[in-house]
């Protein structure tokens, strides 16, 4: 068996789905048309994950995250290409590899909806065969780190959304999964649950060597769970690498607003554009002309300058402008996984264009 | 097959329970129930009444009466429909979460099916039997049935609700072709009624249609165990009956699978 607990390869899957016409015309002609549309939602993936690995899967809406997580879970064959966890093809031994993996979809559940919750893990208890020793251990430390005695015999559809998700997670992982998948765990959830249920997925990884992939699109959750970061969009691959890594890469730009004490003149004015055009003769002469990003905008009450951290230091950037005008308050600001993501999500798309 | 049991019994428990949790739709569902087959009773009495023979396609007055409520009971003990369960499943894509579990999808579905089965063979069939049995004696001054009668019926009862059950998981696999299939499932209720003898006696049709009925399994579902309670058959004819409900439960199984492997590989789940 190979070191990697997960690898896909070249991995596609295709859907195929009848024509839809707009308006009431349309709809009566789509009864009509025997027009197929075919959609690739997942086109030629391949990664690997090791075991023990935390790795934030992202993309921006109907990218195929969820696609991807429902091959390697076994629900869904892919196309073309091949995918193995645990040494398994999911879809070919489905039974089999669900011993091995837990899910969590934020938007559903597998809790038992009339029924006090207490009930669904009984169930599942007796569907993964977990001996009553490890049952009583896993229920002792999930109460722990999830609360969940609170509501351990209310009807699951009285629970609030935070509660179920918690006793979701509780129900994915009773059997001591190798490999949690969790999609988009914390949709919809108030700053308290979303941290108990990081804080429970960390401590279930440390525990338990649990491999964990997550999508998500609240990329808080990428930056206190995940050492790695995979990024999809339109069915394609087109990021890979550790979450230091992505900073270094593309956390270089830097943006400093300078507000003035009062309005700078005219003369002060046209000291400012001469230094940026400055800072750009700098940027066009140095050895490692990087091209980044080199911007002044003046506003009413600020000036604001953004700039790479690899061609100015931030003090080089304060001590030209504190020279030119007189400043009241100065707003660092440095760049936000969120940002980089969009410049990544942007980036590919311009590329497509 | 104690392993089995364990793994799989968990799910018609819990669906006998969740029976229970809806307090108005318990007992609406039992005033249902003999809504329907006070409705069918009288529509008999009125057309016995009107006959000018007391024997109609060889049921006498007490038969039909028999007949009316024994073919409701058991028609709503063993026709637990899963297709309407598969359709639901597929149309909001929660099918997703039971392929995530190491179980048989229809297996689950089979045993969450033996238990509302069982559950209704309670509420209110039982009931229904023996105060059946007491009519029968008190007024209609028939003997009580022998246990071995009882016990062939309840043999063919178990066997048509595996034949139920299995058709019905074949036609629950359109639902990942169509995704829709309410409509469908009316039409299948609407012709099974006539199929399986529910509606009147299968006797009652022209002698060529009932030959057709004889061979299609849906017979075997109500009118044959009716029919073996009823007395009709000779010793030797039960056990015909009961091996040809056997043979259908094995085709419809067979056939079961071999839909589920064409269907597993085109599964989609909709909505996220």
């Amino acid at each position: 068996m190979s070191e990697n607990l997960i690898e896909l390869k070249n991995v596609r899957k295709e859907f195929v789905t009848a024509k839809h016409y707009p308006g009431f015309k349309g709809a009566v002609k789509s009864l009509f048309s025997k027009e197929k549309i075919r959609k690739t939602a997942v086109d030629n993936v391949s990664f690997a994950i090791k075991e023990g690995e935390m790795v934030g899967y992202i993309g921006s809406n109907g990218a195929g995250k969820s696609t991807t997580i429902k091959m390697m879970s076994g629900i869904l064959t892919p196309t073309s290409g091949s995918c193995l966890v645990n040494g398994l093809e999911p879809y070919k031994e489905r039974k089999k590899n669900a011993k091995n993996i837990g899910v969590v979809f934020g938007q559903r559940t597998q809790l038992w909806w009339d029924l006090p919750l207490g009930e669904t893990y009984t169930v599942l208890k007796e569907i993964y065969e977990v001996s009553d020793q490890d049952f009583t251990e896993r229920m002792a430390f999930f109460q722990e780190v999830l609360n969940l005695q609170d509501f351990m015999h209310s009807t699951v559809r009285t629970l609030s959304l935070g509660q179920r998700m918690r006793a979701d997670l509780a129900a994915a992982l009773l059997h001591n999964p190798k490999v949690l998948y969790l999609d988009e765990p914390t949709i919809g959830l108030d700053v308290v649950v979303k941290d108990r249920i990081r804080q429970a997925i960390r401590e279930i990884n440390q525990k338990y060597n649990t491999t964990v992939i997550l999508t998500t699109h609240d990329l808080n959750d990428i930056e206190e769970l995940c050492q790695r970061i995979i990024i999809i969009d339109a069915g394609k691959k087109i990021y890979d690498a550790k979450l230091n890594q992505l900073i270094k890469d593309y956390g270089d730009s830097c943006s400093i607003s300078f507000e003035w004490k009062q309005r700078p003149n005219a003369l002060q004015m046209e000291k400012l554009q001469m230094e940026k055009t400055q800072m750009e003769k700098t940027q066009m002469e140095s050895q490692q002309n990087l091209g980044g990003k080199l911007e002044m905008h003046i506003n009413e009450s600020n000036v604001q300058v953004c700039f790479s951290k690899k061609e100015f230091t931030i003090a080089e950037v304060f001590a030209k402008i504190m020279g030119l005008i007189d400043v009241k308050d100065v707003q660092i600001k440095e760049t936000e996984l969120t940002d980089i993501v969009k410049r990544i999500y942007q980036g590919n798309k311009g590329n497509q264009v | 097959m104690r392993k089995f049991f364990k793994i799989y019994w968990p799910f018609a428990l819990n669906y006998i329970k969740s029976n229970f949790v809806y307090k108005g739709r318990f007992y609406l569902f039992i005033l249902r129930k003999f809504l329907g087959m006070f409705i069918y009773y009288y529509l008999w009495m009125a057309i016995y009444a009107s006959s000018a023979s007391d024997q109609l396609g060889g049921f006498t007055r007490s038969e039909m009466i028999l007949y009316v409520f024994m073919s409701y009971t058991i028609s709503d003990m063993v026709m637990v429909g899963i297709s309407s369960e598969i359709g639901s499943d597929v149309i909001d894509g929660n099918v997703a979460m039971s392929l995530i579990k190491p179980i048989n999808y229809r297996m689950r579905l089979v045993f969450q099916a033996l238990g509302v089965m069982l559950y209704r063979a309670v509420v209110p069939s039982l009931f229904i039997w023996i105060g059946l049995e007491i009519y029968k004696a008190a007024y209609l001054g028939m003997a009580v049935s022998n246990p071995l009668t009882i016990l062939a019926t309840l043999c063919s009862i178990v066997f048509s609700f595996f034949i139920f059950i299995f058709f019905d998981y074949c036609f629950g696999m359109l639902a990942f072709v169509t995704t829709y299939i309410f409509g469908m499932n009316i039409i299948k209720n609407a012709v099974l009624n006539f199929l399986t003898g529910k509606l009147m006696p299968i006797s009652f049709f022209p002698e060529i249609l009932q030959k057709v009925f004889a061979f299609l399994p849906f017979s075997a579902i109500t009118y044959v165990p009716v029919m073996i309670y009823l007395g009709k058959y000779s010793g030797l004819q039960v056990l015909f009956q009961l091996g040809k409900q056997v043979l259908w439960v094995g085709i419809l199984y067979l056939l079961g699978s071999f839909l589920w492997k064409k269907v597993e590989k085109r599964i989609v789940i909709l909505g996220g």
